[in-house]
């Protein structure tokens, strides 16, 4: 085996007793500590000072929970470093070697830790938790819904857990991709040694690490028995836990936003040279568009969620009719949010599997600029649909016409992207290597998630299928099937990149067909619910629908089975998988060309970019090299002759 | 066989090729559309006479008509992306004996404009043909009859309401008569809740101070359900009643027995209607 020889690395720097100075006391266990005895103390304080307020009030849950997200913040190191810089003793290059996790082994996954491949892991982690924690509250609610009169769950905490299984999912796709592999991948992707603001983006993963208790606490405060659309007046009424989900839905867009902005920043100033914008990989042109569209979308919901806990803990009425609020209000904006936060979880998976599809077509993307304007027109549109949520709320009737125009035009775009996808794939080479399979499989579900809609957008249909399973079934076809089959491909796709070890591709494709049937069984049942005019959310229904329901029933845990073989194999994998070798996919982008795993900074020699990374099949040298590690071939991991022993050998380090 | 010598065999998909249709890719992909394309169709013509409950009004035949129009609609569009991605797997995937090898490069197509043009045009099209059907059907469904029976109903955690002015008539189930253009006015007494006879192709939201209006005229004589369909706190799932449609005989018997479910006076003096503060949906 070659090993071209590399300078020393940062991560082998000798640090001095003292660098890192606060950080190096600070851990998730500080942060924990910390966080419960702020918001414990929070709780005490505002009882005591808010007159007439009882342990329970609103005022007081949403004091409790603040306390405990700065708190935790403080805890874990969030703000050391603007308060370092305002008493005047600025962070030294040896506390900021310390904080991007230098000399700290596997603890610094448990740090606030500025490297920007330490912050991708702990989100991809996040994430699976969250789908684990949505997940199984998901299979509660179908296990209810087995029977008619089922009494698995009563009303009340059946309503919270639709409630809680919404939100926990949505929280999870918008951070899936642009958490994990925005952060990861996309830096290296364009030749940059970090994102553009290190310490934000570790403050926007223990931000949205300190939400996730918040929303789960709902569960023991009452319950927010108002679906995860929280529809105002009924929110306003609702039990303190509609406190705790608010802020949150608060302290989420918080992350959100920063992590936006540093992902446009990163990409808009870190490139390296000779990445031009029509150089970068599509990925990051998705994490780009995406990450601008939650900035508009994002704080949407930081505002109304703000006004709603005025109005219900300090009296304002901005939602409550009886005061001269309207409902209408809050459904405006909360759609202006609702309907381009859809996009922006679905722009960067899609980006992904297009990405994914020119690796294993072994082609360049088919119309990389067209899918780019695809991307744009999509964004733009996203932002003037809202109102197509609203078509049978009785507001402003003589806006269906206008909205159902603008809906229906987004599927142009749309098209668009099918179409690149599609002509990537068309006369390609297809090596069907398990993230293919899933970019196959995101292209069939998506296919009918897109198809659905144009139903839903028809004003007359949508009289119909408003509020019905049918609508239930839609989204879960574009978010499940669709987003989430994307991000599944990229986790595949990215895995040997960010773990070092290769996935068991035999226990992959049994995982990948447990989960193809589970999605089409379960929602082809909720589509016939729908069909039939089966209202959403409902703990328990007319025995006429009960053949629909045990049928989506047997699909989710179909689709449970599947998704537990697909962790059972992530995890053996990191845990004891095969060795990855750096490009297991002979892919061009400039993530496969650094080393696995990879140093910090990335690059010891900064990258050369001459060309796009899409020049499978030219006859052209590659663009994208890095100059230091760039083999002019593959290093071999199995010397020639030998061809059956398929386990490498570990000497590049195992690490 | 080497995989240039099958890259030969594939061949440029091209009438210049000098190959009949049905040998090129195009023309399996044809092959694998046609019949993926019939099927849809038919599950277009057919299958809503099965999945869908007997739709009583014009409304709901706008519903009926829409699905079946939007299916075959649909059908060919995707069907080619299913033909496209079936025959790619067939044709196209590289069966080598390492899998860890990846296939030589593909021939490169970065674009091709007149294709995407072409996309580009035939979607458009389709999006303008779904909204002249939308809007026309829409608009149709716009028409205030002057003589149309008024339903005033009122939701409230977790039933409905029904009443019919000038009758002094108020009962919790539903009752209309055949082939008389109805109007509901609707309107909730406390958080937003959704009016839903599913049946008739209607849907309005009950909102707290404000009367929202919808209007249809039931065709067709049978029993059906009224659903909640906005989630309105604690018994969302039960707030749903008996409805049906009858003869206008019945229904004029009916309202002189004033319903077999008529609320007693005493219940009836709290469920009026709250007055209407925003007249925003009259026209």
């Amino acid at each position: 085996m070659t090993t071209a020889v590399a300078p020393p690395l940062l991560e082998d720097t000798k640090l001095g007793p003292k660098a890192g100075g606060f950080y190096r006391r600070q851990n998730i266990w500080t942060g924990l500590g910390f966080g419960i005895f702020l918001g414990f103390v929070a709780w005490v304080v505002s009882h005591a000072t808010i007159q007439g307020s009882n342990w329970g009030s609103d005022m007081v849950v949403t004091c409790t929970m603040l306390g405990w997200v700065i708190g935790f913040n403080v805890g874990m190191g969030t703000f050391n470093a603007p308060i370092r810089w305002m008493l005047g003793h600025d962070q030294t290059h040896e506390d900021e070697l310390y904080a991007a996790g230098v000399s700290q082994g596997s603890s610094r996954y448990f740090k606030f830790c500025t490297d920007h491949k330490v912050v991708g892991t702990q989100y991809l982690v996040l994430v699976m938790v969250l789908f684990a924690v949505g997940g199984t509250l998901a299979m509660m609610i179908r296990t209810q819904l087995i029977t008619a009169h089922s009494s698995f769950l009563d009303p009340q905490t059946y309503n919270a857990i639709v409630t809680v299984h919404g939100m926990v999912m949505i929280i999870a796709t918008i951070i899936m991709v642009s958490g994990p592999f925005a952060n990861f991948i996309m830096p290296i992707m364009i030749g940059a040694k970090d994102m553009a603001f290190p310490r934000l983006n570790a403050m926007s993963f223990w931000v949205v690490f300190s939400a996730v208790p918040c929303l789960l606490a709902t569960f023991f405060l009452g319950g927010v028995n108002a679906g995860w659309t929280t529809y105002a007046p009924l929110s306003v009424q609702a039990p303190p836990a509609m406190d705790a989900f608010a802020m949150t839905i608060i302290v989420f867009v918080v992350s959100v936003t920063v992590a936006g902005v540093n992902t446009i920043v990163t990409v808009a100033t870190m490139r390296a040279k000779g990445m031009t914008m029509g150089r970068l990989p599509i990925f990051t042109w998705g994490s780009v568009v995406g990450g601008a569209l939650g900035l508009y979308a994002m704080p949407a919901f930081l505002v109304v969620m703000t006004m709603m806990i005025t109005d219900r803990a300090t009296g304002t009425s901005f939602f409550v009719p009886e005061m001269g609020g309207s409902q209408w209000l809050w459904e405006n904006i909360f759609w202006i949010m609702g309907h381009p936060e859809v996009y922006v979880i679905l722009i960067p998976p899609v980006a992904a599997v297009l990405e994914i599809a020119s690796t294993f077509a072994r082609k360049p993307v088919f119309g990389y600029k067209v899918a780019i304007a695809g991307f744009i027109a999509i964004a733009s549109l996203s932002i003037m649909v809202w109102a197509h949520h609203m078509f049978t709320t009785g507001w402003a009737p003589n806006l269906a016409g206008p909205f159902m125009i603008t809906t229906e035009l987004i599927s142009i775009p749309t098209g668009i992207i099918f179409l690149c996808t599609i002509g990537t794939l068309w006369r390609g080479s297809i090596w069907t290597r398990l993230p293919m399979y899933f970019v196959y499989l995101f292209i069939w579900n998506f296919i009918i998630g897109g198809v659905t809609g144009i139903y839903l957008s028809d004003v007359p249909a949508d009289q119909f299928f408003h509020g019905d399973m049918f609508v239930t079934a839609h989204f879960h076809y574009t978010l499940l099937g669709g987003a989430m089959i994307g991000a599944t491909a990229a986790v595949c796709y990215w895995f040997p990149k960010v773990t070092g070890r290769m996935l068991n591709e035999r226990i992959g494709k049994v995982a990948f067909w447990t989960i193809a049937l589970g999605i089409q069984v379960t929602y082809f049942g909720q589509f016939w619910e729908g069909f039939q005019g089966m209202a959403r959310r409902i703990a328990q229904y007319n025995p006429q629908f009960q053949t629909a329901n045990q049928m989506s029933t047997i699909g989710a845990y179909i689709l449970m089975t599947g998704w537990i073989i697909f962790l059972y194999m992530m995890l053996n994998a990191w845990r004891r998988g095969k060795i990855a070798p750096a490009n297991p996919w002979h892919a061009k982008t400039l993530e496969w060309k650094v080393p696995t795993p990879v140093p910090l900074e990335n690059f010891v020699v900064d990258p050369v970019v001459t060309s796009d990374p899409y020049t499978y099949g030219e006859g052209v040298p590659d663009g994208q090299v890095v100059p230091e590690f760039a083999p002019t071939k593959e290093p071999e991991l199995v010397p020639a002759g030998s061809a059956a022993s398929g386990e490498p050998t570990a000497t590049g380090g195992t690490n | 066989m080497s995989f240039e010598a099958e890259i030969d065999k594939i061949e440029a998909d091209t009438i210049l090729s000098g190959k009949p249709f049905f040998s090129r890719p195009s023309g399996k992909i044809f092959l694998i559309w046609l019949p993926l394309t019939i099927v849809g169709v038919l599950i277009g013509l057919y299958a809503p006479h099965h999945l869908l409950p007997v739709l009583q009004s014009p409304e709901g035949g706008d519903v009926f008509a829409t699905i079946v129009f939007f299916t075959v609609l649909a059908a060919p569009v995707a069907a080619l992306v299913y033909a496209i991605s079936f025959y790619s797997l067939i044709a196209w995937r590289h069966k080598g004996e390492d899998p860890d090898v990846p296939p030589p490069d593909a021939e490169p197509q970065r674009e091709n404009g007149p294709m995407t043009v072409l996309w580009l045009v035939v979607s458009t099209f389709l999006v303008v043909v779904l909204l002249f059907w939308g809007i026309t059907v829409w608009s149709a469904q716009q028409i205030v009859h002057p003589n149309a029976l008024q339903v005033n109903v009122t939701g409230q955690q977790w039933l409905w309401t029904y009443s019919y002015p000038g009758t002094g008539v108020e009962t919790r189930n539903l009752e209309l008569p055949l082939n008389r253009p109805v109007q509901f006015n609707i309107t909730s007494k406390d958080v937003t809740h959704g009016f839903w006879p599913a049946v008739l192709g209607v849907q309005v939201d009950a909102n707290p101070n404000v009367t929202t209006v919808i209007r249809t005229t039931p065709n067709k004589l049978g029993g059906f359900t009224v659903q909640c369909s906005q989630l309105c706190g604690l018994y969302h799932a039960f707030m749903n009643n008996k409805a049906s449609v009858v003869t206008p005989a019945q229904f004029a018997t009916w309202l002189q027995s004033n319903g077999a479910n008529r609320i007693s006076a005493a219940v009836a003096a709290g469920t009026t209607p709250v007055a209407a503060t925003t007249a925003a949906v009259s026209s």
